[in-house]
């Protein structure tokens, strides 16, 4: 779990281009939208890709990203609980 | 009719922004190909902002808010840009990606800032500007399209101020599929012509105020003309604006160092202007579809200070420059005459 919130950290800086943070600036159950990061819905799209292009993983109800895209905790459960075996 | 000139930026592959000291010292090409010279965007938008843009959205949001703090205007009424190839790193990014992922899960950020409008659209939704706004996209008369658009806009309303210019960037990809058409000098050829690119944004107004100095008083394009034709044309375009030709002070030519193309040009200089001060500036730009914008700027410049860069000139009258014709061919096929005046 540790190394896969680390991975995404980096993941997430490189995808959109954050280049203003190092992972450690992100916490782990910090808010990534408005009022955390301040990302936006055209990142919420970026997020999605990059589930897809890392993780294999497609967003089955996209009315889900609210609670998924919480922070990089819940992403990371998210990943670990729908990855493809 | 006249638009006022109130502010104008201007990024290029020279420097042209941010001192006085502004094209003493030209830069030449990097092989065949000059690059803008950019500044630190920090001082434009926050750096939240700057992560998603791409270059030319970058110099677009500057070039525009040098013109507005020049002009002193926080909101224009209007934003109208010109733009022949739009925004080509992000095509070239969602292209690119669309055959490393076999179509499958594209990023949407260089699908949705891949548009020609986006340049517009960013620097009106960071000006929070909800006014008109609207890109042209007609190859190399773009920016004069835009102009004109200015034009009728102002001559119903000529108390707006519209944000008004013209963008067009080179990428890698872009300059290597263009060097293939052999239109930029290389060791294969005897041409002098340089890939350029820029970004200018002007502030214009119907309405002359107490510090204004340049009107932009007509504009004109032609097309696939004739030597002949040409000529004709560009007589009754002064003719048009209410004088002849000996009533240029300054021509400002967009020759581009292709010797075949730049004749045609050079003998309606030496036909019709034969008494005005001559001068070239795509030394300076390079050769772009709106090059025109960057004339536009350096004869405003000129008006403004009254000097001409000596580095510029090819024949000098020794009059003083109180009316400028930019004359821009763009290869053999576009004409455009962009008239500007001291007021």
């Amino acid at each position: 779990m540790e190394q896969l919130m680390a991975d995404l950290k980096k993941q997430i800086i490189e995808a959109l281009n954050l280049k203003h943070l190092k992972p450690e600036d992100i916490g782990d159950d910090q808010a990534l939208f408005v009022e955390g990061l301040g990302l936006d819905s055209i990142d919420a799209l970026e997020l999605i890709v990059l589930l897809q292009q890392h993780y294999n993983i497609k967003l089955a109800n996209p009315q889900d990203g609210p609670q998924i895209f919480k922070s990089v905790r819940t992403i990371a459960e998210y990943i670990q609980a729908n990855k493809p075996s | 009719m006249a638009i006022y000139l109130k502010g104008k930026g201007n990024i290029s592959p020279q420097q042209t922004w941010g001192d006085a000291s502004l094209l003493d010292q030209p830069k030449p090409a990097a092989g065949n190909r000059l690059a803008c010279v950019e500044p630190d965007y920090t001082q434009y938008m926050d750096v939240r902002q700057l992560r998603r843009m791409s270059r030319i959205l970058k110099m677009g949001v500057a070039a525009g808010s040098m013109a507005l703090k020049e002009a002193n205007i926080t909101v224009p009424d209007g934003i109208i840009t010109g733009t022949s190839y739009g925004c080509l790193e992000d095509t070239g990014i969602f292209l690119g990606k669309m055959i490393e992922n076999k179509e499958y899960a594209l990023n949407p950020t260089p699908f949705i800032q891949s548009t020609h409008n986006t340049i517009g659209s960013q620097i009106a939704l960071l000006l929070q500007c909800q006014g008109y706004n609207q890109t042209y996209t007609q190859g190399a008369f773009s920016f004069e399209h835009a102009l004109l658009d200015a034009l009728t806009l102002l001559a119903d309303e000529p108390n707006q101020a519209l944000l008004v210019g013209a963008a067009d960037e080179i990428t890698n990809t872009s300059h290597t599929v263009q060097q293939r058409f052999g239109i930029f000098k290389d060791e294969h050829n005897t041409l002098e012509t340089v890939n350029g690119e820029g970004v200018a944004y002007f502030v214009l107004s119907g309405e002359k105020g107490p510090s204004d100095v340049v009107a932009i008083t007509a504009v004109t394009t032609l097309y696939n003309a004739d030597e002949a034709t040409l000529s004709a044309g560009i007589v009754r375009f002064l003719k048009d604006a209410g004088i002849n030709a000996s009533d240029i002070d300054l021509l400002l030519l967009g020759t581009s160092g292709n010797a075949a193309h730049d004749a045609f040009a050079e003998t309606i200089a030496t036909t019709h202007f034969a008494n005005s001060t001559q001068a070239h500036f795509k030394h300076l730009s390079g050769e772009y579809p709106t090059a025109s914008a960057f004339a536009v700027w350096l004869a405003a410049r000129i008006l403004e200070t009254k000097a001409v860069p000596q580095n510029i000139v090819v024949k000098n009258s020794g009059r003083p420059v109180k009316r400028v014709l930019v004359y821009n061919p763009y290869f053999t096929k576009y004409h455009s005459l962009i008239l500007l005046e001291a007021c």
